[in-house]
């Protein structure tokens, strides 16, 4: 961000607008000219739209930093080479355990994994059905003539049926419950976690984390509203209920890529990182001047003495070689050395 | 007792050492503690303040105690981590008894009290009061140890008590009470910082007693000049203005030779000479002969530099001159101490401010714990036990009749040499862990495998309570209240911060409860902690270390005060010695004719390579405790030998080979490790571990003759590579940040 | 992150040539609440086989961070108070980029957390007008937590530094590193 802030980037603003469209078009053919389309959502649908303009937006601003497109440009030219196959089943692996699983998280703190991945798993199930109700993709309807017989539509073709009463449509209608259910105990752990951790406390800020917490709490507190209203309140408060977690949920929306949510789509990249150090590795390890042993990629230090010029820093040495060829341990030696021979040549090292 | 009672596996696998780490997220409750303590590090003589955060009857962390004047906060890797033990694994929670075969099984407190006490009965209606023997050590407070120099003389009735102290400050202490009459640093760290001339010797302040090191620097900003001596280039020497680079053993030689220059180019205090001192005559006549090239052969250290050592300090205004076990550690150690105090009564440079001298105690009450009747030799107040009146004095404060307070004991080594001998068959140790911290400790466990009845009191059980058949759990530091007097003379309030935990108990509740069973509870009477340190500053009253008028408030109030302190509106005495009155029974300073003796073991054809031992940063004394902690073992897993590369070329040696060091005592296995950091003609071996990677296996247990200290710091030995290659994983984590 | 109680008045100050390389400020990083026992301090000695010198190395909190412009995350930001925050977990994708690039070698990787550490000088602990921990505990006072005066006056001889010269780049620090008097830059590299 830090050279490189602009007041509308024009690339960016073109390649979001396409995304806009692309999903509208998508709309109107996933519900077959709008036929299947609940125009109950419509605020919602705005509010998608948006997110996906304001995520592409982002997601393009951000490629364009050099560290960010060298990484992407490496990840594509390694995914897309001769170990295809290789690199393409790792990152299916890679994607299961980083970033369906968190598993990373795991190993910064126990309960913050398991709050994190209840919060994750929540949300990701409850995109994954509420995107393509509200996008018109999926429908539900009554197979004609029979009305204990439900057909799920997905862009118009019939995917599958199943029982009124069944345990299956019991499961599929109240799939939002249990996201909300998920959401909401991983939502308070992370609240507690902000609430008593004496580092979290100090570094945390309001918008930042504070905000995404409330925010997914209210949506499934909300949410969680509309369902004890039709279940046992008969929908005398529908109106209500209906309004505020409309609420929510389109603040939630227009938010995504301006907060912390917009990590969901950079966390992508950690692929592409993990990639870029095995390729990396294959092709060799470069060796620290001061310690003697491995330390990084050549890969990585080459990339990086040329992202680096680019951004401005020029670590290149009189001899050619570069600082950035000794490792930190090596480099934080060279310090040390060299305030030892500026405090030898004074002539005292104390005073 | 025989030997262990089941294999050592299995002994470490129950009690440890295990290495104890802080949870990822911090100990349950830590970011909301029911109370901060103020107390002390329980580690080193420096007893740097320190609060301790407790939650629900754990320490479970620390916070700095920015107002102590002493460190302000500052801590060394120790105190940082000296939270670590009340949490611990390991902590020893009920008493254990020794089932042949089968280990340590718990048992009740009654079956192991009632149980001691017949054993105690039964070998001494056999063979006498005195073949029951007592060692103790001065990690106890102040209260603990009265409380067990009374207990060894009033409950045990036996004349054999001593303490670990006698491989620590004896020879310091023996040294001072000859020049000075009196025990005691002779100023506080404060003087050192307008001191322009300081000299270290055998003091790796850095590694020791790293929080000391602030005073030295802050010296060094304001321009003085700092003189360390040590065989290593340790990093407080690594920017000395001059290294003396000293052979182990030539101490004395150096010392002589440099009191010969300050006389041949009078840089002498002829005033403070002739009217408060003695025996300076005899002094330089001992070392008219010690010249330049003499000192140069005895010592290893180029004329030059003892020359330039001399001239800074024969001509500075205000200076200060410390040692510690370098040139204590010694069959001489008495003998180097008192060379020491020559150079500064003949520039008679004590006594004012930023001029003193002194030791710098090791152990956490090195201190107050020599001074109140924990040695063999000893009395509260620093009284002597074979004096009438001190034996009358102490009788009456008791309450018991002066016939039958027992003479002088055995020290320490005599003691493991007594049972080794047969006459000693039984013994009871506290805070003591001799096995590791003995010389010639193959020798010492012999003795511990002939004891009748062996009974440790301890919170960890260390390697030589693998031999007991008795394991009483007492109490960690943070576990009971009471006193501590610092290296400085400052007598400080340790605060108990939680109960013990389990079934342990305070040491002073076992002690107080085998008192009463021995039929002399009336004479234990103590509430409290403060009960035992008011009886103590009754006992301590009138002799040179007097306590009388320090209470537990004042210390609180004044956050310490240095003793003597003879009354209550007396201040305390932060610097010795501004009367210039003196407490040898002549009121003068004593110079003492130190003429040159080589160690008790020189190197020869067949031993050629001297080998010393010493200490590492993240360790303390025999790592009882330290072994215990996962981050300080981590620092520094095991033992390496030091050898410089030229040494190491002779013998095909390379970094990180295995090494075997062999001496007339023993043999064991090291890695090497090569740095120039070390004199070519000596290795070095620091001193914490057990068992087979035990230096102390090697050392020899000649003692000087006055201070019976063992000569830790010098012997002969052999270097035979193994051939193998030590593990990696052992340089790594011993050198590098983790 | 807005906490009135930081005293920009005091600053880091770095020699050296006095630490002892005991490894207190190690042990005390951990318990910044910050770092969840992790230490995010470096010391270690410069080259054993000759010489016990150690180095010790805090992040210098940089005018202009490089590592927060090599950061393909923008994981890495720098506050009000000129605080070079450690890595937000929630943006870092583990890819070492600052761990490399620092010129100062400062940032840690922890692997399979797949996330950068670094030192925020205590900021649980600075914001609440505390000392850091590494300089509370330093007992040669190798890191020196205080005010300008404060310095000065201790140490007459020395001079605070915070420009370094690699090559032909200049970094500027919010950390000094104590030189002899009348310095005004540290070149690492002839």
């Amino acid at each position: 961000m830090y050279r490189l802030i602009q007041t509308l980037n024009r690339t960016a603003f073109i390649k979001a607008t396409i995304a806009a469209f692309a999903v509208i078009v998508l709309v109107v053919l996933g519900s077959r000219n709008l036929q299947n389309f609940d125009a109950a959502l419509i605020a919602y649908l705005m509010g998608a739209i948006f997110a996906v303009f304001g995520v592409a937006y982002r997601y393009s601003v951000w490629l364009q930093r050099p560290p960010t497109r060298l990484y992407w440009r490496r990840s594509m030219q390694f995914l897309f080479s001769r170990d295809f196959p290789f690199y393409f089943v790792r990152s299916i692996r890679l994607f299961f355990q980083n970033i369906l699983f968190q598993r990373f998280i795991y190993h910064r703190s126990r309960t913050r994994w398991i709050g994190h991945f209840l919060l994750a798993t929540g949300c990701l199930i409850a995109f994954a059905v509420t995107i393509p109700l509200t996008l018109g993709w999926i429908h539900f309807e009554f197979k004609p003539g029979n009305n204990m017989l439900y057909y799920a539509k997905v862009f118009g073709f019939e995917m599958g049926s199943f029982e009124l009463g069944s345990f299956v449509a019991f499961m599929a209608f109240h799939a939002l419950v249990w996201c909300s259910v998920l959401v909401t105990i991983g939502a308070v752990m992370m609240v507690k976690r902000r609430l008593t951790d004496g580092g979290l406390i100090a570094t945390q800020t309001f918008e930042g984390d504070w905000l995404p917490l409330i925010l997914l709490i209210a949506i499934s507190i909300t949410g969680l509203g509309i369902s004890y209203d039709y279940t046992f309140l008969q929908g005398k408060t529908y109106q209500f209920m209906a309004v505020i977690h409309a609420v929510t949920v389109i603040l939630f929306l227009v938010w995504i890529p301006f907060g912390k949510f917009f990590h969901i789509f950079q966390r992508l990249a950690q692929l592409g990182a993990n990639l870029y150090r095995y390729e990396g590795r294959k092709r060799g390890m470069a060796v620290c001047p001061h310690t003697k042993e491995e330390f990084a990629t050549q890969l990585h230090i080459q990339d990086l003495k040329e992202v680096s010029k680019e951004l401005g820093f020029d670590f290149t040495l009189k001899d050619g070689s570069s600082h950035l060829d000794l490792s930190p341990e090596g480099k934080r030696a060279a310090l040390a050395k060299a305030h030892f021979e500026a405090r030898k040549n004074a002539g005292a090292f104390f005073g | 007792m025989a030997k262990l009672p089941s294999s050592v596996e299995s002994i470490i696998d129950q009690f440890g050492p295990h290495k104890g780490y802080t949870p990822k997220e911090g100990f349950p409750g830590v970011h909301e503690p029911d109370k901060l303590v103020k107390t002390h590090c329980c580690f080193c003589g420096m007893q740097c303040g320190i609060q301790l955060k407790v939650k629900d009857n754990k320490v479970t962390g620390f916070e700095p105690w920015m107002e102590f004047p002493f460190n302000e906060g500052r801590l060394c890797p120790k105190g940082v981590q000296r939270y670590l033990q009340n949490n611990h694994r390991d902590r020893l929670l009920a008493p254990y008894k020794r089932v042949e075969g089968k280990g340590f099984e718990r048992t009740s407190w009654e079956e192991a009290l009632s149980k001691t006490v017949s054993e105690i009965q039964r070998i001494q209606n056999s063979h006498g009061r005195d073949a029951f023997a007592m060692l103790s050590g001065v990690s106890l407070t102040n209260e603990k140890s009265y409380m067990v120099g009374k207990f060894a003389r009033v409950a045990l009735k036996t004349a054999n008590l001593d303490y670990n102290g006698r491989l620590c400050m004896v020879s310091a202490g023996a040294g001072n009470k000859k020049a000075f009459g009196l025990d005691r640093i002779s100023n506080t760290w404060e003087d050192l910082k307008h001191a322009e001339v300081i000299i270290i010797a055998g003091t790796n302040v850095s590694e020791t007693f790293p929080t000391l090191t602030h005073y030295i620097w802050q010296a060094r900003d304001n321009g003085a000049k700092l003189i360390v001596i040590d065989p290593r280039v340790t990093p407080i020497a690594r920017t000395a203005d001059l290294h003396l680079p000293v052979r182990p053993g030539g101490d004395s030689a150096l010392f002589g030779a440099m009191l010969k220059i300050l006389v041949d180019n009078d840089w002498l205090d002829h005033d403070f000479i002739d009217n408060y001192t003695s025996g300076f005559q005899e002094s330089i006549d001992a070392v008219k002969d010690y010249d330049l090239a003499w000192a140069e052969e005895k010592t290893g250290i180029p004329a030059a530099k003892i020359q330039q050592a001399a001239e800074w300090w024969g001509k500075a205004k205000t200076s200060f001159l410390l040692h510690a076990r370098g040139i204590e550690h010694h069959s001489k150690g008495v003998d180097n101490v008192l060379s020491c105090i020559n150079l500064v009564l003949a520039t008679g440079r004590i006594g004012r401010p930023y001029c003193g001298y002194g030791t710098i105690t090791g152990q956490g009450n090195g201190q107050g714990g020599r001074e109140h009747g924990h040695k063999c030799d000893q009395l509260p107040g620093n009284r002597d036990i074979t004096n009438p009146e001190h034996r009358k004095y102490i009788s009456e404060v008791w309450g018991i009749d002066e016939k039958e307070m027992p003479g002088k004991g055995l020290s320490a080594y005599e003691i493991i040499e007594a049972i080794h001998r047969g006459e000693i068959k039984g013994l009871i140790t506290i805070c003591f862990n001799p096995l590791v911290s003995l010389p010639n400790n193959n020798f010492v466990r012999e003795a511990f495998e002939k004891l009748e009845y062996y009974v440790a009191i301890d919170f960890f059980l260390n390697e030589t309570a693998r031999h007991a058949d008795l394991i009483l759990p007492g109490s960690l530091h943070e576990e009971e209240e009471g006193t501590v007097t610092t290296a400085e003379g400052r007598v400080v309030k340790i605060n108990q911060a939680v109960t013990p935990p389990g079934e342990a108990r305070k040491d002073s509740d076992i002690l107080i409860e085998l008192a009463q069973r021995l039929g002399v509870g009336d004479k234990f009477a103590y509430k409290k902690a403060e009960d035992t340190f008011n009886e103590l500053r009754v006992a301590s009253k009138g002799g040179t270390a007097d306590y009388f008028g320090i209470t537990y408030e004042k210390i609180e109030k004044n956050m310490g005060v240095f003793w003597p302190c003879p009354s209550e509106d007396h201040p305390g005495t932060p610097r010795l010695w501004e009367d210039k009155k003196f407490k040898t029974p002549d009121g003068k300073a004593h110079f003492n004719p130190v003429p040159y003796r080589e160690p008790s073991e020189v190197v020869d054809m067949e031993y050629p390579v001297v080998m010393t031992t010493g200490r590492v940063v993240s360790q303390y004394l025999s790592g009882s405790q330290t072994r215990r902690i996962g981050k300080l073992v981590d620092q520094y897993p095991e033992p390496l030998l030091e050898i410089h590369p030229k040494l190491a070329y002779q013998y095909g040696i390379k970094d990180g080979d295995e090494v075997m060091v062999k001496t007339r005592r023993g043999e064991a296995v090291f890695p090497a490790q090569l740095v120039e950091t070390i004199r070519e003609d000596t290795v070095f071996i620091p001193y914490h571990w057990g068992g087979k990677q035990s230096a102390n296996q090697l050392t020899i247990g000649t003692l000087d003759p006055v201070s019976k200290i063992p000569e830790f710091k010098v012997c002969a030995c052999m270097l035979v590579p193994t051939g193998k290659i030590a593990s990696i994983k052992i340089k790594e984590s011993a050198f590098q940040s983790f | 992150m807005q906490n009135p109680q930081y005293n920009q008045q005091m600053e880091f100050f770095v020699d050296m040539q006095r630490c002892i390389g005991c490894h207190a400020c190690e042990m005390a990083c951990a318990e910044c609440e910050t770092n969840g026992q992790e230490s995010m301090i470096h010391i270690h000695y410069v080259e054993r086989a000759v010489s016990v010198q150690t180095t010790v190395q805090v992040c210098m909190h940089c005018d202009d961070p490089v590592c927060a412009n090599v950061c393909p995350a923008d994981a890495i930001t720098k506050d009000d108070f000129g605080v070079v925050h450690t890595a937000n977990t929630s943006r870092c994708i583990g890819c070492s980029n600052c761990v490399l690039a620092c010129p100062f070698g400062v940032p840690k990787k922890e692997e399979k957390a797949e996330l950068m550490m670094k030192c925020n000088m205590c900021y649980d602990r600075t914001s609440a007008g505390k000392k850091p921990m590494c300089a509370t505990v330093c007992p040669s006072q190798a890191l020196f937590y205080g005010t300008r005066e404060e310095i000065e006056k201790l140490r007459p001889n020395s001079t605070p530094v915070n420009k370094f010269l690699f090559g032909q780049e200049e970094v500027n620090t919010k950390v000094n590193i104590m030189m002899p008097k009348g310095s005004t830059e540290l070149r690492i590299h002839d």
